[in-house]
Order: C-alpha cells, then structure tokens, then sequence
C-alpha cells in the first residue's frame, strides 16, 4: 500500500465518521430543541389553563361541560390531548378520541419524579411521559397539580392535569422530521464542505508526493540503466515542467530534496568519471609496465643464458672481455627493472591517503645550489652547461632579494627536481644549457627548471604529468626514473603533497621550462627553531640511534 | 679478529648471496631463515651486526628487533623490506633498527652500510670507555665562538649551556668543528660521517645541517656558525679571534 493510498484512505475516513457525527449532533439537537419547545409551551399553557377555573370541582359537577370546555381549549392543537386525573393518576376526563376502559391509570412516576427533581422543580428541561392512547413513555407530556383548597399550601394533591404533546401528521422516522425541517439545507452545507475538504486535502496528498514519485523514477532508472547510460543525453532526474531549466525546482522540502539528489547525481557522476579515467590510466599504465620489465628482463635472461652455454661447453674457450660485456648489459638491465618497481612503489607510497611529509624551513636556493652540484659532473661529461641562478628569473645579477625560505619535505622535493634535472639532461644535447632558479614572487617561492633542449611538442605537453604516459616519439633513453612514465608523476604528486603547483611550458626546437611554486614559510625565526627541534625530536633519521 | 654478522632472511636466494658477500668482504657470518631461530642464535652467540629481514615466518624482524631491545641488547640492526611504506620506515627505526634497506638494493650499497653502522659502533665503544675511564684526560676540546665541544664527553656547550644532540648530529658538528673553514659538498660530508656515500641520500645532510642550525645559531635563517658556500657546500666559520 502507497503511502499515497494511506494518506487519501486516511482523510476519506476522517471526512466520513466527522460528517456521521455531525448529523448525529444536528440530529440530537434538533430533538432535544423540539421536546424543550413543546414542554415550555405545555406548561405555560397548563399554567394558565390551571389558574382560571376550579377544574375538579367543576368535573364532580357537571362532567359533561368540563369534557366541553376541555375540548374548546384544545381546538388550537387537536394532535395533543388534555387529562384530568385524580390524586393516583386515574382518568377522570379527556379530549382524547380513543375509549379508554374506566378507571384507566395514566403512570405518573415521570412527571413526580420531575416534580420532585432536586435541582428543583422544573431543573429537567422536558419531561417524557406516559401517552394512554398509545401505551408508550416516549411523549412529551406536561402536568398540573390541582388543589382543591388554594389557600392552604400544604393541601395534599388532589388531581392532575395532564397533557400530552402528540405530533400528528408529521411522518413518524426523524430522518424525515430532519428533511423537512431549518436544519437539512445547514446539514447539507456541512457535508458539502467536509466533501471538499477531503477532496483538497487528496488533492494536495497527489501534489506533494508526485515529486517523490519522480525521485523514485529517477533512482530506479539509475539503477535500471547504469550511472553512465543515466549520464546521457535525455535524461532528467527530476523531469519538471516544460520550459523550465533543469534545475528549478519548487522551493519546499522536495524541491530542495530534488537539488540535493540532482547535487548528488553530479558528483556521484564526476567521481565515476575521474574513476573510469583512472582505471583507464591503470590499465594502461599496466600494459606499459609490463612492458617496460620485460624488455630488460628478457635481456637480462637472454645475457644470461648464453654465459651458461658458453659455460657449460667445456671445449669452447672462455672469452673474457666479451662475458664481462654481458654482465655488464644483464646488470644494467636489471637495476633499470629495479628503478621502475622502486618508482612504483613510491609512487603507490605517495598515493597513500595517511601519507605525511616531514616538512622542515628550508632556503631553497641553497638547496636548488647542493642538488645542482649533484649533477654538474653528468652534465659537464655530456657537454652541457648546468647553472644555478639567484634573484628573479629574468635578471639573476640582481640584489639578493629575501632568500626563499619554505617548508618542504627535503627528500621528496629535492628528488621531483633531480628527476626534473634528470629529465632534462636526458633530451638535451651538447651545448645545451640547464639554469635552475628558486625565486620568492610576493607569498610563493618558484622553482624553475630551465632548459634549451628539443622541447615537447604541443599534443604530449597536457599529457606529460600523467602517469605511465611517456611520448613514444622520442621515447627516453632507459635511465632512471623518468624514462618509463612514472618521472613526471611523481614531481607532480610530490608537489601536489606541497600544496604546489607545477607547470611546463615548451617549444618544439628551443627548450622547456618547468615552474614549481611553493606557498612560502611564514614563520618566525624562533620558529623555525622550534620546528627544526621537533623534527630531530620525532625521531626521523637513520642511524641517529646506537 | 673480524666482525661477526648474523644474517636472517627466509628466502634462501637472497640469504646465500648475502652470505656470500659478507663473507667475501671479511666478516665472519651466520645464517637463519627466520626470526625465532635470529633470537635464539643471538643469545646464544652474540654477534656485532645483525641483519633482519622485515617479512619473515614465525617472528618478523620488528618483533625481533622489538625483543632484543626490550632484553637490553644494543646490537646494531640493519632492516631489510620489501615494503617502502613509511608505516614501516619509522617502526622500523622507533623499535630499535639503525637503518634500514629498500628492495631492491644493491650489494654495494649493503656493503657500504654495513660497514658504516660498524665503524658507528666501535665509535661509540670507544667514546663509552674513554669517558668512563678515570685516567682519560678531560683535556682535548674545541671552541668556536660561543660553542665548547667536548669530543671525549660527546657534549656540547653554547654559553655554558650544554644542548641536546643525537649522535649523528654531533658527529656531523664534530666534523665541522674540526676542520674550519674548510668547505665541504654534502657527498663528502655524507662520506666522512655517515661512512658511505651514495647517490640520492645527499638530502639526510640538508636535514641534518637545517638541524644543527636550530640548535647552534642564534638565526636559523641567517646562520652564523655553519655557513652556506654557494655553489660548494657547507663550513663552519674559523674561530673568532
């Protein structure tokens, strides 16, 4: 069951038992409105019919005129009857048509018991009463005591004078006492109005959950389809009206319910996307990778297969220079396989969510100084000037300005700049230049690797930084970390770990240009002190201990 | 009488060329494959070297490494994992490791190290028993400044007051202290006092000279003792007159 039914099913039954009710009620209070009217007007009548003459006396007198004059009096209201009844309630004289049987009692516990109410006489609203017509106690009835002796007040009751309000003519259900009567067109109304209510509150039960429905499509469609097939053209989370943008909504809960799903949607969509990317990288990646080891590995196993042939040929003569040769390529292939795990191993350790740098203030000029000394031998022996600049990067004579002092981790980032540095040495040819530059620009310190090389042409740029990516055009001499894709990546997850960005810049036939820029250490010499402490507290270095 | 070096390490390849070479370089040499048999071959026979295998069967070199220290045992450990997780590195090094060894790695770079946290060791020996013994002469020290250093003691004073070193640090201050003025690259310095010198761990020298600095210099960012050369490395100034 819906909860669209249960609510509709719930109004419908609530309208239904409010409207029974209310005719119940009109229904009580009209009866109750009629039988007080009549017993009012009873009395007042039997008052004053009561005080004007001496009716007991008059009936042991001449009977025959006191039924005449009874009649007389009751010719304004023939459906009701007049009795006169002696002290026990015994007929004595009657305007009825009916023969009663002498000496017929009327049953007058009701009207003393009215009588001797004690809120008082007259405290109940209206007396029911026995009817001798009709043999029932479902009449309004109205009584008169009589005295025979006015003046006395403790003379005991000698008689009666009953009357009793029948309806004639009037049809007997109430149903019909109610159609005919004021009360039908106000019941009528009523009814009319909790009709309408229950039709509104249905109505507005459709609207407020009609959006939930298309929420549920929507999901089920997502389900149905797939997050990509939803992701494609034609299709709407939340279809709304025509003509309006697909991301109106009412302002309610469930407009807002819809934003946030739609929000949700977005993300959930860019995630998948990043995701599909990356496995796609991965896959790739993969296929590089193996790749990459098996073409050292099978030159390894190849120089090693044929030392053993040789070997095991007692007869053939050992040929020194030539085996040594083969060590020589089984060993440089294997370290190169060895370089690429390493690399993937680090590269997976920096990928690690809970992995953490530890940082210390640096001058990065000094250490952009100590990582080119690192390299000034391999470059002098390729015939390539390596430099490193101070001051701004377009002018380095000028004044030494604030010395680039940042928080780095020294191992990582003196690494993504040695690979940078590697990379570098690695396309250029003799008579190249190589300048490195650290520079403070307002609260960032730029690192630049600048080189006169091949450059990059323009379609592998974008791609240079992803991992595994490495231009099969000029594909890289196999040395050390950047030739096998993974060089790049690293720099840049380093960098990234920096909270830096690294950009490359490059054309084809005159260089390229790698900026790092690092936030700046803001703090205070004392500082620097305390973190310089903390560090070396944390236990950090090897060999510090025993 | 040449160092002795337990060696224990499941996978039979890799222990025998250990082994191997160990032996080739001079050092007499034991083997096990795994960590309850290191334990008990260490106490039986304490050696001067123990070189452990993180991932091993039954206890794994952290364990052991964890109980050795937690007996007293102050042999130097050098660890060996394929991990390169930092999780690793440091509760390598926070239960007691001296250093550690990356696979895939070279029997060169093993050698070198090997070598080094034994030269540590005799080092530290040598400092223990002279400082203990009551006929050494308090005497030899060097001053530069503000800063007396004590090389018997291994204690160092600024003003009088006497600062916090690790042994690394002050072996590397010892070092600056003893030859002013004279200019040093990190490599040679990664030489002279870590004892081996091998390409990509130049940047343990930029940490630990950062460090030295927050201890000695009054600015850290404007040194004063150890001083920058650009483009040659690192000296410590000549004393004041």
């Amino acid at each position: 069951m819906t909860v669209r039914l249960k609510l509709a099913l719930t109004i419908v039954a609530t309208g239904l038992i409010t409207s029974l009710l209310v005719i119940a009620t009109v229904l009580y209070a009209f009866q109750r409105f009629e039988r007080e009217t009549t017993f009012q007007r009873a009395h007042a009548f039997l008052a004053r019919v009561a005080t004007n003459v001496e009716l007991l006396e008059l009936h042991e007198r001449q009977p025959s005129e006191l039924n005449a004059w009874m009649r007389s009096v009751m010719l304004y209201e023939p459906d009701s009857q007049l009795y006169l009844l002696d002290a026990q309630g015994t007929v004595l004289s009657s305007t009825g048509q009916a023969l009663l049987p002498p000496g017929f009692k009327v049953a007058l516990a009701p009207v003393q018991a009215a009588a001797q109410d004690p809120r008082g006489p007259g405290a109940m609203p209206y007396v029911m009463g026995d009817d001798p017509e009709r043999m029932a106690l479902d009449t309004v009835v109205a009584a008169r005591p009589l005295r025979r002796a006015v003046i006395r007040s403790n003379e005991p009751v000698s008689g009666y004078l009953y009357l009793v309000c029948r309806k004639q003519g009037l049809p007997g259900s109430q149903w019909d006492v109610l159609r005919n009567s004021f009360a039908f067109p106000a019941l009528l109304l009523i009814l009319g109005i909790v009709a309408l209510m229950t039709g509104l509150a249905a109505a507005i039960i459709a609207s407020v959950t009609r959006p939930l429905q298309r929420l549920t499509a929507a999901v089920a469609g997502i389900s149905l389809t797939g997050l990509e097939r939803g992701a494609g053209p034609g299709f709407d989370a939340l279809p709304t009206a025509p003509g309006a943008g697909p991301t109106q909504h009412r302002r309610d809960e469930f407009g807002q319910l819809g934003s946030a799903f739609e929000m949700m949607l977005t993300t959930v969509r860019k995630q998948w996307q990043a995701l599909q990317r990356l496995d796609h990288f991965r896959r790739e990646g993969v296929s590089n990778l193996s790749h990459d080891l098996r073409s050292p590995l099978t030159a390894t196993v190849a120089c090693l297969e044929t030392l053993e042939a040789r070997w095991a040929l007692p007869t053939q003569p050992s040929r020194g220079d030539d085996d040594r040769h083969l060590v020589e390529v089984a060993l440089r292939n294997t370290r190169n396989a060895a370089r690429l795990v390493q690399a993937l191993g680090d590269l997976a350790k920096l990928d690690e969510p809970e992995f953490k740098l530890r940082t210390e203030i640096v001058d990065l000029s000094e250490l952009l100084d100590d990582i080119g000394a690192r390299f000034v031998q391999r470059a002098a022996q390729q015939g390539i000037t390596l430099s490193v600049q101070h001051g701004t990067a377009q002018t380095s004579a000028e004044s030494p300005a604030q010395a680039p002092f940042t928080a780095i981790d020294v191992e990582l980032l003196e690494r993504a700049v040695a690979n940078l540095i590697d990379n570098a040495l690695k396309f250029c040819a003799a008579g190249a230049r190589i300048e490195l530059f650290a520079t403070q620009v307002a609260d960032r310190v730029e690192l630049r690797v600048r080189d006169t090389g091949p450059g990059i042409p323009a379609p592998d740029q974008a791609r240079l930084f992803d991992r595994f990516y490495q231009t099969r055009t000029t594909p890289a001499p196999a040395t050390g970390e950047g030739g096998k894709g993974l060089g790049l990546a690293i720099v840049k997850r380093i960098i990234e770990l920096h909270a830096g960005t690294v950009a490359l810049s490059s054309e084809p036939g005159r260089g390229t240009e790698v900026v790092i820029s690092l936030p700046a250490a803001r703090l205070s010499a004392q500082g620097i002190a305390t973190l310089a402490r903390t560090v070396s507290d944390s236990g950090h270095a090897a060999a510090t201990k025993g | 009488m040449p160092a002795t070096i337990l060696v224990a390490e499941d996978q039979v390849d890799i222990r025998d060329l250990l082994v191997l070479n160990l032996r080739g370089a001079g050092y007499e040499v034991s083997a096990v494959g795994d960590g309850l048999a290191a334990l008990r071959q260490q106490a039986a026979a304490p050696c001067d070297l123990l070189i452990l295998d993180l991932m091993m069967p039954g206890k794994d070199g952290l364990e052991v490494c964890k109980a050795l220290r937690a007996k007293g045992n102050a042999v130097p450990i050098l660890m060996l994992t394929a991990k390169s997780t930092e999780l690793d590195r440091v509760l390598g090094l926070e239960l007691g490791a001296d250093d550690y060894l990356t696979k895939p790695f070279s029997l060169a770079e093993l050698l070198a190290r090997v070598k080094a946290l034994l030269r540590r060791a005799d080092l530290l020996r040598a400092a223990q028993s002279a400082a203990n013994s009551p006929a050494s002469s308090p005497g030899q020290r060097l001053c530069n400044g503000e800063l007396e250093i004590l090389p018997v003691k291994r204690q160092v004073r600024r003003r009088g007051e006497i600062l916090e070193f690790t042994a690394l640090e002050f072996d590397l201050l010892l070092h600056f202290a003893a030859h002013p003025g004279h200019v040093f690259s990190r490599a040679q310095l990664l030489d002279a006092v870590w004892g081996y010198s091998h390409d990509g761990y130049e940047h343990t020298v930029t940490t630990h000279i950062n460090r030295l600095r927050a201890k000695v210099e009054n600015d850290p960012m404007h040194p004063e003792v150890i001083l920058t050369v650009r483009g040659a490395g690192y000296k410590m100034r000549e004393a004041p007159p």
